[in-house]
């Protein structure tokens, strides 16, 4: 064990004094948070070039020269002649054709342009002629504006979850919570493309300091005094201490800088939402940022963190088994990638799969997923802001903890092969071989 | 103190040892000889349990070899490396802490060996800026930074400079002194006849021979003799034949006779000297390349 401890030290050692660690440690959860505010910032001032948009339009739904969306201008055009010849030479951007239109059907409506317009530009146009022909027909059926008004109504559900066990454990005199199940989504989605990101990265840096030991020739040095399996264990456990520190300073930071977000909402969140347009949009976006604090407050902030890193060091340890077995057998980067695409694939799937889980959290397919050890580190948190039951979580904790040994009886045995085996065509026959070597 | 019984050896598509046997003495130096594939590395690799044999045993001071007696060996492997990122010293503290030893005493060791092989102090210094004869130094010491009693190289010499080589070679005899047990394997066979007291000769996965160097060059003594003298020497059937003759310079040839059977080299010496006055004359001992190759031969025909 003390041996397994040494080859852990150098390996923590040596990654934590890096700069790419250190600098990647604290600059991640400020980058986030940054892009989201260039991104704001960018929109907010987004100046595109003059665009214009010959209008052909029969029913005069459309008024001349209208500004549009950003820099976009529709004009009125007559002609039809020359118009294919301005659009290719870039004259103008496009052309919007609207024939006689029956205000009950409208069909035929056409954009020309040189290129494929963007989304933007063509929802906008949509939508503007909508509304256009809504209140065509506002006159046309005789009603009034006042009261469609009063037609339109709008409902927030809020949802709550029952859970009494908490009325005989706890003081709290309801066992009902508030839940939300926006923020519940969001939440799934961030804790499991949390894991998924750890366990790609990190899995690639056990398998390329596996590889190197290998290519710089260190590690008969190194087996001559430790077990392969001890030095792989070393290694797996010091990458994942590693993990570990960083996710650890990763939860510190986002708390302190969530905190300092949260008073900066509750004091002026007007400021910082006055990009969005409507005003509907306005009070849903507060209304979000609100949900998403109070979310936090009745949500189990321990138990999250805690299931968190069960499945994050379990999810960890049984890829990072499978990336350190393939590092062990190759002989350089390229020769890994032929072997790290299927073991990728149920991580990615795990990826895809989630808006099944997230829409469906307590469905079969999402049970039997989050169950499964290939994707239950990914899964099964994205459930759990749903509410898991308990034993669910233990079963799927206990498959995944005899996985992972599993997992890592079965790269030792290749470990110790391969790491001593260079310049052999690797595939899966020779890897089983050495799976079933007894004398090695 | 160390012997190897019957070893053997396959892998998935060939076998690589094939009932080899040998015995190493205590503070002697042990040379395992043999072209390259031969199966030096596996018999080392099985000494030192980094791969386990199919068949066969080995037995350090009478008893089985365990793993901790593996941890006590100072074994420098063929294919050898440092870590790139790392600084020498901390270097060093990792390979002696996991042989066992405590950070003073490693640094002290460090420190002596830093002195027996002539560098100054590259403690702090990187690995990745060292160069090559700075590196296989480093090497060197930390296989014996825990001053083992038994040390076993796997090609020490390949990748040596000449001058380095030089300064291993004098280390290992001075360990020797010390009542340490060498062995080392190269497939540079006439390296290696100054160093070992004995050896063992490996070709095609089977021992082809072994025992005392001295003993070993002795037996496969020829009865040729290199001689240097200042005038042609004219034929004697009788006696010896001219294997070959050749002029050096003005006044100097070099020939090599070969004494016909039963016949004394002082009779030709004196029938010699009759004709040309003799500048040297010695017997032609074979080298390890010779004797190997002699006995690869043996093993065709026999």
């Amino acid at each position: 064990m003390d041996k397994i401890w040494i080859i852990l030290e150098r390996e923590y050692l040596q990654r934590v004094k890096k700069k790419s660690f250190i600098l990647s440690t604290i600059l991640t959860p400020l980058i986030f948070p940054l892009f989201i505010a260039i991104t704001v910032f960018v929109l907010s001032t987004e100046e595109s070039e003059e665009r214009i948009i010959l209008l052909l339009d029969e029913n005069n739904l459309i008024e001349d020269s209208l500004e549009f969306q950003n820099n976009v201008l529709i004009k009125s055009y007559v002609e039809i002649s020359d118009i294919q010849y301005q659009i290719d030479n870039g004259q103008v951007y496009g052309a919007l054709e609207i024939p006689k239109l029956d205000i009950y059907d409208p069909k035929d409506l056409k954009f020309y342009s040189k290129n494929v317009p963007g989304g933007d530009l063509i929802n906008g146009l949509e939508s503007l002629i909508e509304s256009r022909i809504r209140d065509l027909k506002i006159q046309d059926l005789n009603l009034n504006e006042e009261s469609l008004k009063k037609l339109k109504t709008r409902i927030l559900m809020e949802t709550y979850t029952i859970d009494l066990d908490l009325t005989e454990d706890s003081d709290d005199e309801v066992a009902v919570k508030q839940s939300n199940s926006d923020i519940a989504f969001g939440l799934g989605y961030f804790n499991g493309f949390l894991i998924y990101m750890f366990v790609f990265i990190y899995g690639s840096f056990i398998l390329q300091s596996v590889l190197d030991e290998k290519t710089s020739k260190v590690v008969e040095v190194i087996v001559s005094s430790i077990k392969p399996i001890q030095l792989m264990m070393g290694k797996v456990l010091g990458v994942g201490a590693v993990a570990f520190t960083q996710i650890f300073i990763w939860i510190i930071l986002v708390t302190f800088i969530s905190t300092l977000t949260s008073m900066y909402f509750g004091i002026n969140s007007y400021e910082t939402t006055q990009i969005i347009q409507s005003e509907e949009e306005i009070s849903n976006s507060k209304e979000m940022v609100k949900g998403i604090y109070e979310m936090f407050g009745t949500i189990d902030i321990k138990k999250t963190i805690l299931i968190f890193l069960i499945y994050f060091l379990g999810g960890f340890f049984l890829y990072g088994a499978f990336f350190a077995a393939i590092g062990s057998a190759v002989d350089n980067l390229q020769d890994a990638s032929q072997f790290t695409l299927p073991i990728s694939l149920p991580i990615i799937a795990s990826l895809m799969f989630m808006g099944i889980v997230l829409n469906n959290p307590e469905g079969n397919a999402s049970i039997f997923l989050s169950m499964f050890p290939l994707t239950s580190p990914i899964l099964m948190m994205a459930r759990l802001s749903f509410g898991v039951p308990d034993w669910h979580l233990f079963i799927s904790i206990l498959i995944l903890i005899i996985s992972v040994v599993f997992a890592l009886w079965f790269a030792g045995r290749i470990y110790r092969v391969g790491i001593l085996t260079s310049g052999s065509k690797i595939s899966y026959k020779l890897l089983w071989k050495w799976f079933i070597m007894k004398n090695y | 103190m160390l012997s190897v019984k019957n070893i053997s050896k396959s892998y998935v598509d060939h076998k690589a040892l094939d009932d080899v046997s040998f015995e190493v003495n205590k503070g002697s130096i042990f040379g395992l000889l043999g072209p390259n594939g031969a199966g030096k590395t596996s018999m080392i690799r099985i000494i030192n349990q980094i791969i386990n044999q199919d068949e066969g045993a080995i037995y350090l001071n009478d008893k089985e070899i365990t793993y901790d007696d593996v941890r006590k060996i100072g074994y420098m492997p063929e294919e050898r490396g440092l870590y790139k990122k790392m600084k020498v010293g901390d270097f060093l503290l990792f390979m002696g802490k996991l042989k066992g030893l405590s950070r003073d005493k490693c640094i002290d060791s460090a420190a002596d060996w830093f002195e027996n092989l002539e560098v100054s102090n590259w403690w702090k210094k990187n690995i990745e800026d060292l160069s090559k004869g700075m590196s296989q130094k480093v090497q060197f010491i930390s296989t014996v930074i825990h001053n083992p009693d038994l040390i076993i190289l796997d090609e020490p010499f390949s990748g040596f400079d000449p001058v380095n080589a030089n300064l291993v070679k004098k280390n290992l005899l001075r360990m020797k002194e010390d009542g340490k047990t060498i062995i080392f394997s190269t497939h540079r066979l006439e390296s290696v006849d100054e160093l070992c007291d004995n050896l063992a000769m490996i070709n095609n996965s089977k021992k082809i021979l072994d025992g005392n160097t001295d003993e070993i060059k002795m037996n496969a003594k020829s009865d040729n003799y290199i001689i240097k003298h200042n005038n042609k020497i004219s034929p004697n059937d009788k006696l010896f034949s001219i294997v070959s003759q050749s002029k050096l310079s003005n006044k100097l040839y070099e020939s090599e006779l070969s004494l016909k059977k039963g016949k004394s080299y002082r009779n030709m010496f004196s029938e010699i000297s009759n004709d040309v006055d003799i500048i040297s004359f010695e017997q032609k001992v074979p080298n390890m390349n010779d004797i190997f190759i002699m006995k690869v031969e043996e093993g065709k025909n026999g």
